[in-house]
């Protein structure tokens, strides 16, 4: 079962990650199924797929919100699947998330110092006095003046500064993981720019490492060192960023890199023609290969035997019977 | 050459607050030929959804148009039009598909239902002619299984099918104009395609004008003839499509397409932020509205507001345009 993915030295290992949710005694959603991939420290892997793929539940699970059903994740050497209470939260410093929503992932009636220092509180970490200095010294690392922020709440900033805000929060416990979940996506194209940028300068100063999930394949590529491709709760393809970009191997990476609009009027248009139809369901995920169904190059063989993934070159991994390899 | 559509002259539309008067659409003229794409294109804020109302008269209580401004379709100004006579028009003649395929349905209403109602209303149609027709409709729009859909209701159906059935609802008379207001942001890259192509051939078999509205320059690049870029309120470029991309002469277009991340770049490539953010519409700066936030601003930007100038096709709002010397 397990995934010949170049043992590498993994700062995160997921393995066999899969996450189930109950939706009554005999049914359930196949949120994430034996996911496997291991992250270098100060690597970032870009975790891309379309709605109800399932890359939101294995960062998550990750982060063990909640907990995953079945499979290990591994920071550092540390299983955080078995954790509880205490332990959790106390190791729960060296790993952080952002989320999607700007605005709604800040109490709107809490103060921006507050917001700031709430990762210190809980931590129990310093005094109100050493919070006001590292809150600030935080705003000011992510271009929010903290002299006109500290004392605000998060409806007098736009969708942009909260998301630096958001940042600043997640960071302050300098934390070595960062898992941004949709951290750009509800931002317009000028201001995601400055939010990518200040998101890879800060890589660099505290060192992170990074889960960076994304539906906009253009920013996954920007920020990733490798990127690993979803459908249906189920890895498709990994492998470099440039690699998987340029050579996708897999059918459905090629479908969904040939559906991104490219700013440019004349561009070619290589599109993989899908079987028409719609996403099959989680709760009854089709047999053998999850994308079959809409697979130009699909054959009997995909139906009845769940594809294997398979190293097909260094550090390139995918799960499919008839790669695109030319 | 064409047959114009849509005249659209010195469109000017506010919004009353606590704060004052915000000026959300300042001055927008464009027209707007049978089977072509116009793309608006736009960030937050820009105007480019309020335009889209505006054209349509879909605008709530609280807004106040400009007394200049006139909209003409197929020769007729809609500013005089009663609430009556606007309703007779939207349909056979004017349509427009939303962002939100969510909620641009009626959740207790039957798809085919929710289609009929336009046919029997507009075209007279009889119920079972309505029926048969809502369910060609669904077949023209690319809805698997149009026989048993026409019978389901929106949630049974995914945010890609009910985009179908909101464009199966917007065409059903086949008007003259159609307005897509980011009728693809909420979907799925492979789905947006999808849609886009439907579009697109919509267009051109039924020989309609579009206004694509939209804040993704990929989504512009393949899929119109014209753009018209807006910021604060104003269509501050406009040009046929490669000309735009290829021969950009406004600061604010040329600093956009540099923000975009592209999936050719290589990893980990500095984006050109803009820095600052779009300006305040209750209280905008003096001058050109992009000013404080353009590097190539002098003191002369921040005194008049730049009129559209330049060809017959390739208009700008900068009195200071990129790669213009020879042109001027």
């Amino acid at each position: 079962m397990n995934a010949p993915t170049g043992k590498i030295d993994a700062f995160l290992s997921i393995e066999n990650l899969t996450v189930e949710y109950p939706l009554s005694r005999k049914a359930k959603v196949h949120a994430v199924t034996d996911f496997t991939a291991h992250v270098r420290r100060g690597e970032t892997l870009g975790l891309v797929g379309e709605s109800g793929c399932g890359k939101s539940s294995a960062a998550r699970a990750v982060m063990q919100l909640p907990r995953p059903t079945r499979g290990s994740v591994r920071l550092d050497g540390k299983e955080l699947t078995g954790l509880k209470g205490r332990e959790l939260q106390a190791a729960r410093r060296r790993f952080q998330m952002i989320f999607q929503d700007p605005i709604a992932s800040l109490n709107p009636r809490q103060t921006i110092r507050d917001i700031v220092a709430a990762p210190l509180e809980i931590a129990g970490i310093g005094t109100r006095a050493e919070h006001a200095a590292r809150v600030a010294e935080m705003l000011d690392l992510v271009g929010i003046n903290p002299d006109q922020a500290m004392e605000r709440r998060p409806h007098e900033f736009s969708g942009g500064q909260c998301q630096r805000i958001s940042i600043a929060r997640a960071l302050i416990l300098k934390p070595e993981l960062l898992v941004c979940d949709e951290a750009v996506s509800a931002l317009d194209v000028s201001v995601q720019a400055q939010v990518l940028n200040l998101l890879e300068r800060l890589k660099g100063e505290f060192g992170l490492t990074m889960l960076f999930i994304s539906h906009d394949l253009a920013v996954v590529k920007h920020v990733s060192d490798r990127v690993a491709v979803m459908y249906l709760g189920k890895l498709c393809e990994l492998a470099p960023a440039e690699t998987i970009y340029r050579h996708p191997v897999h059918p459905y990476t090629r479908t969904l890199l040939a559906a991104v609009p490219e700013p440019d009027p004349e561009a070619l248009r290589d599109r993989v023609e899908l079987i028409p139809g719609e996403l099959p369901s989680p709760v009854n995920p089709p047999s053998g290969c999850p994308f079959r169904t809409r697979c130009p190059y699909a054959t009997e063989r995909c139906a009845a035997e769940v594809p294997e993934i398979r190293e097909i070159a260094p550090g390139h991994t995918i799960a499919c019977h008839h790669p695109l390899l030319n | 050459m064409g047959e114009t559509i849509l005249e659209v002259t010195n469109q000017r539309t506010a919004f009353a607050t606590g704060r004052g008067l915000l000026q959300a659409v300042d001055g927008v003229s464009f027209t707007l030929e049978r089977g072509k794409i116009l793309g608006v294109v736009g960030e937050s804020g820009s105007g480019k959804s309020v335009l889209s109302r505006s054209i349509m008269r879909l605008l709530p209580g609280t807004a106040v148009t400009g007394p200049g401004s006139r909209v003409v379709l197929n020769g007729q100004d809609l500013m005089q039009m009663s609430e009556g006579e606007l309703r007779r028009l939207r349909g056979p003649q004017m349509a427009i598909v939303f962002q939100d395929p969510m909620t641009a349905l009626n959740p207790v209403l039957t798809i085919g239902k929710q289609i009929s109602e336009v046919l029997t209303f507009h075209l007279k149609m009889g119920k079972r002619d309505a029926r048969r027709k809502a369910v060609e409709l669904l077949r023209a729009v690319g809805l698997p299984q149009p026989d048993v859909r026409v019978d389901q209701y929106p949630h049974q159906l995914s945010g890609g099918m009910r985009q179908r059935v909101a464009i199966a609802i917007a065409i059903a008379c086949e008007p003259d104009l159609l307005i897509a207001d980011e009728p693809t942001t909420a979907l799925d890259v492979t789905v947006q395609a999808e849609i886009l192509d439907l579009l697109q051939r919509m267009v051109r078999e039924r020989n309609m004008a579009m206004v694509l509205i939209t804040h993704d320059m990929g989504v512009v690049a393949g899929r119109c003839d014209e753009v018209a870029v807006m910021y604060a309120g104003r269509i501050v470029e406009k040009a046929p499509v490669t000309e735009l991309f290829r021969n950009t002469a406004m600061p604010y277009t040329a600093a956009l397409f540099a923000s975009i991340p592209r999936v050719t770049d290589p990893p980990h490539r500095k984006l050109d932020a803009i820095e600052g953010r779009p300006p305040d519409l209750i209280n905008p700066p003096p001058g050109c509205p992009f000013a404080p936030r353009c590097r190539f601003a002098e003191e002369a930007c921040r005194r008049t507001v730049p009129e559209l100038e330049g060809t017959a096709t390739h208009q700008w709002a900068c009195i200071k345009p990129l790669n213009r010397e020879v042109a001027a």
